[in-house]
């Protein structure tokens, strides 16, 4: 009987069955986007602060980095030391190698111009395709990691295409209107251990010191300066957790932490222990996070969340209330069936049940429905701002799950009870 | 007793009396009113809020001499600083680079104002303190590494003028240490002290090198600064550090479109909240509309005096919401942001009116609705 | 000429014939009874002569003129105008105060009057709960409400459905005391009620069974009060 009288509560009732049942679909849908985003926004933002370059630097240890600001010059030290080529695809075997987006290794050499003029030639990977011994394949290089050059005229150097034309150069703007360089020009370049004709196929403008330099693929201007094999500096652009107490410490002296610390600080992304788990692969380096940007980034991140946080926070209660609301309404419109439930003998338990099972029922309903339309909600939030899809984490079910069932109880609870405080007759008699 | 009286009368009396039901639907359009203004408050000030955060990233403008005649010192880096927006300048540090010489090594040396360097680059790791006293420097890591040097130590530094003979007069200036510079980037090679003890130490010039400057504003309002500068002052050659400017834009415009977009949706489904608990408020009064319509109501008047209730919490509702909504965004931006967030005063109108116009459509349907019905039917029911 | 006249009306709703053929008259003062068992087509007639509905077929001339033919909105400014309603379950607006529910039916008659409405709730002997809300009021009370509404007015013909049905006797009393009262005043009253007790006392009772009128007879023992 009693499965009898909730079938009769949903066929006849349908229609505010169906509204309650919108209700919570809505609230749960809000919930499930909300949550869904706010818990993927940190590595989304994340993604997009990669345009402000590299957060990491890798140098050999007894070298001091080589290269100054604005030009002016310094002393040079006499011996260069050099990090090994062939162990840059070690940089994606770390612990952390998911979270390394793109790495570009730098080479660079003072050649002198026909006109005498002394320029700095970097040699460095623009495209460059990599096939991992994981099996993985990647293509990294500076056109990732220099997302805010503009190319002037002509295009970036390709080694995809360009393995057939090796000697191809690209120039920074200021430099092309010293020297009145055009794309298709020829550039004779001549260095302490060599010289080559490059041809000009690119003209950026990257706002920097770099707009004075030239640009070529790391083999041309490793046989310019007889360093076949080896390198000078790695920037890498890793995915990383904001800083913490825990991280700083760990940044000083990993040894100092205690083995629990030490495990939880390799163990998740700080810009620290990837730095240390570089230095690890790569034989004689120091990695150092690029301050200007890794701070920045924890910076902003941490603000992002919490602003996500705090929003959905807000629009939680928002459809708590909703849901709360019309439950508690709709229980009450009842008052007169349930009046009539208990004029004809039924005990306060079997009333609460019924009407629980009923709200319930809804709810779930409604809750599915909702769950699904709130995945689609967080993907187009997601598509639409960042181009891709929102990797939705599984904790974020059980959290609307429990949200929807605990507010449709909050909602009908107290209503039942104010129910059946009421004696039958005057609830009959009505109002 | 006219008949506006009686209709105020009867419209309070509604809300008054069934006091719980009126609370539960003013609570609904409430909360929906403090999304939207708390949302809308929020969304207008990201820019302003995250752009200071992305000046994290440090200077993204700087200014050069026009050529090497052009006059480029302090009063003229004031002029050119005097065309941004004073509440738009997060800070000014001018540079002069010199080389002076340490333990006989030659060493990059930077003066500058460094409470302006302090604001233009907060990525500056310091080991130790900002030097405070007269002769106090900043040290880069490389520097000190290779000169051995360590917090708190003093060492003699010398410039040399390129002339052999005041070489051997000039005792240099004993200068010490007061912290370690980490940045990650070429800035460790240097040494950093005021530029008052620059010109102890080498001698007054009025030449600066560069100027770095950090601006909280758009990519085109830099653009324009930009302009605007080159033209007014021809001495000084402004440029746009690109790296940050282009990135800052791109990514602020996404997180901008993300708090667009979310706040677009729980708007919406909010809305959409709002309209179903109205539905079911005016719903369950379908036998009183029966009534009304039995006495001799016309569906006009029986419609003007649900929407009559229906505007009034929702007006309510409306400033009760503004009010909320903008002590949720102030709460917003006091924790995530640490600073008080600009008030929108047409925002209070907006939000006023637009949980009117909800809760007066999602009244409407259902009170046409039942005013269609047959009265005799609803009066019989159930 | 009687004031209500229904011409061989019939209303039929999809097989069933709720009303077959009916033709009945009322003058204005007189206390008709409409009686049968359920489902007998007393409360379609009741909706029909309170203007609550169309008859299928057939017409309806209340004060010489035929209703049958009018539109929704001119029925509602009839019902306003000509008609006052008393229902079994009273309809009392539950948020208003006695004499508020009195003046809504001024309220879209014409002017609400709080005086007049006062009066209204003397005359059923309510004066001193005027102020009180529905619930607090008990059935007869409601019920007394409710007839004042209807009367505040001066309706053609107050039309009562099953106006004791929710009444215990004392209060059924109450109520035919009004009735009567009203009855001398000279208001024309049609009340439908399958209560014996309440159909003796009328002026005249008509009997309706299945949707036709079976007996239609003068009350022998109804006196004049």
């Amino acid at each position: 009987m009693f499965f009898r009288m909730i079938r009769g509560a949903f066929t006849r009732q349908w229609k505010k069955m169906l509204m309650i049942a919108l209700t919570i679909a809505l609230g749960a849908s809000l919930a499930t986007a909300m949550l869904g985003v706010m818990m993927d926004v940190g590595d989304k933002v994340n993604q997009e602060l990669k345009t402000y370059g590299a957060n990491i630097t890798v140098v050999p240890k007894a070298s001091s980095v080589i290269g100054n600001l604005y030009e002016v010059e310094g002393g040079e030290s006499g011996e260069t030391a050099y990090l090994r080529e062939d162990e840059l695809g070690k940089i994606k075997t770390i612990f952390w190698a998911f979270n390394i987006v793109d790495f570009s290794p730098f080479i660079d050499t003072e050649v002198t111009l026909p006109d005498g003029a002394g320029v700095k030639l970097v040699g460095t990977w623009f495209n460059h395709h990599l096939a991992l011994p994981t099996g993985e394949e990647l293509d990294t290089g500076v056109k990732n990691l220099r997302t805010w050059w503009s190319i002037e005229d002509g295009r970036w150097i390709d080694e995809g295409l360009d393995v057939y034309e090796p000697n191809c150069v690209m120039v920074g703007s200021v430099l092309a209107e010293r020297e009145g360089l055009r794309v298709g020009d020829w550039l004779h370049v001549s260095a302490p251990y060599g010289e080559n004709d490059l041809i000009v196929c690119g003209i950026f403008d990257s706002g920097d010191d770099a707009d004075e330099q030239l640009y070529a693929p790391m083999d041309v201007v490793q046989a310019l300066s007889d360093t076949d094999g080896y390198l000078t500096s790695i920037e890498v652009s890793a995915l990383t957790t904001p800083d913490n107490e825990l991280a700083e410490r760990a940044a000083k002296d990993p040894s100092s932490l205690s083995i629990a610390d030490y495990e939880l600080w390799y163990c998740t992304a700080y810009v620290s222990s990837i730095c240390y788990q570089l230095q690890e692969v790569i034989t004689d380096s120091v990695a150092s996070p690029v301050r200007q940007v890794a701070d920045s980034e924890g910076a902003i991140l941490e603000k992002t969340e919490l602003l996500m946080v705090l929003i959905t926070i807000l629009s939680l209660i928002g459809s708590a209330l909703g849901i709360t609301n019309l439950v508690t309404a709709s229980v009450m419109e009842r008052s007169n069936e349930l009046g009539l439930l208990k004029a004809i003998g039924a005990k306060d338990g079997a009333i609460s049940a019924l009407v629980l099972t009923e709200v319930i029922l809804t709810g779930i309903v409604g809750a599915a429905i909702g769950y699904f339309a709130g995945l689609g909600f967080a993907q187009i939030i997601g598509h639409t701002v960042f181009g891709s899809s929102i990797a939705m984490k599984p904790l974020v079910l059980p959290v609307v799950a429990v949200l929807v069932l605990v507010v449709t109880l909050a909602g009908s609870v107290p209503a039942i009870r104010m129910l059946l405080k009421l004696r039958p007759a005057e609830v009959l008699h009505g109002r | 007793m006219t008949k506006r009286k009686m209709f105020l009368r009867m419209i309070t009396a509604s809300l008054v009396r069934r006091r719980s039901r009126m609370l539960v639907a003013l609570l609904a359009i409430a909360v929906g009113a403090t999304i939207l203004s708390g949302l809308v408050t929020i969304y207008y000030d990201v820019p302003r809020q995250m752009g200071a955060q992305f000046r994290n990233y440090g200077a993204n403008m700087i200014f050069l001499a026009a050529s090497n005649e052009a006059r480029f010192d302090l009063d003229t880096v004031r002029r050119g600083v005097a065309c941004i927006d004073a509440e738009e300048l997060v800070g000014v540090a001018p540079y002069r680079y010199e080389t002076v010489r340490i333990h006989e090594q030659p060493i990059l040396a930077a003066g500058t104002d460094l409470d302006g360097a302090k604001a233009t680059s907060p990525y500056w790791h310091i080991d130790g303190e900002w030097p405070s006293a007269r002769y106090e420097v900043l040290v880069g890591q490389e520097t000190a590494e290779f000169l051995g040097l360590k917090t708190g130590d003093v060492f003699n530094a010398t410039w040399s003028s390129g002339e052999e003979e005041e070489d051997v007069l000039n005792l240099g200036v004993d200068m010490k240490v007061a912290g370690i510079l980490e940045t990650g980037g070429s800035e460790e090679e240097y040494l950093y002290m005021s530029l008052s003890d620059m010109e102890e130490l080498a001698g007054e010039t009025e030449k600066l090198d560069v100027v770095e400057l950090s601006v909280s504003a758009s990519a085109d309002e830099l653009k324009a600064y930009e302009q605007d500068i080159e033209a007014n002052v021809p001495d000084i050659a402004p440029r746009l550090v690109k790296r940050v400017t282009e990135s800052e834009s791109t990514v602020l415009t996404k997180l901008q479109s993300l708090v667009f977009l979310v706040t677009a949706v729980v708007l919406v489904l909010t809305m959409i909240c709002v309209a179903t608990t109205m539905t079911a408020v005016v719903t369950e009064r379908r036998k009183e509309i029966g009534l009304r319509k039995s006495l001799g109501a016309s569906d006009g008047s029986i419609i003007w005096e649900f929407m009559g209730e229906g505007l009034l919490l929702g007006g309510v509702g409306g400033i009760l919401g503004s009010i909320l909504g903008f002590a949720f965004a102030q709460f917003v931006s006091v924790h995530v942001f640490s600073s008080s967030i600009t008030y929108q005063p047409a925002l209070l109108p907006v939000t006023i009116l637009v949980s009117v116009l909800v809760t007066g459509l999602a009244c409407l349907l259902p009170v046409r609705s039942a005013t269609e019905v047959d009265p005799a039917l609803v009066l019989k029911g159930e | 000429m009687s004031l209500l006249e229904l011409n061989n009306i019939s209303k039929i709703y999809g097989d069933l014939k709720a009303l077959d053929n009916v033709s009945l008259s009322v003058d204005t003062g007189e206390w008709v009874a409409i009686m049968g068992p359920s489902g007998s087509g007393k409360s379609t007639m009741m909706n029909i002569i309170g203007c609550m509905d169309k008859p299928t077929s057939g017409a309806v001339l209340l004060d010489g003129k035929d209703i049958s033919k009018e539109s929704a909105k001119s029925l509602t400014a009839i019902r306003r105008d000509k008609i006052g309603l008393i229902f079994q379950q009273f309809h009392l607006v539950n948020y208003l105060t006695a004499v508020e529910n009195v003046m809504v039916a001024q309220y879209y008659h014409s002017m609400p009057d709080e005086k007049e409405a006062l009066e209204a709730l003397e005359r059923v002997g309510l004066a001193d709960r005027a102020k009180h809300l529905p619930s607090q009021l008990s059935g007869g009370e409601q019920q007394r409400v409710c007839i004042a509404r209807a009367l505040i007015n001066y309706p053609e013909i107050v039309l009562a459905d099953e106006p004791t049905g929710n009444l215990d006797e004392a209060n059924e009393n109450i109520v035919l005391d009004i009735f009567k009262q009203l009855h001398k005043d000279g208001t024309t009253l049609v009340v439908v009620t399958h209560d014996p007790e309440v159909g003796e006392v009328a002026q005249r009772t008509i009997t309706l069974e299945h949707g036709r009128i079976v007996k239609d007879a003068l009350n022998a023992n109804f006196k004049e009060a």
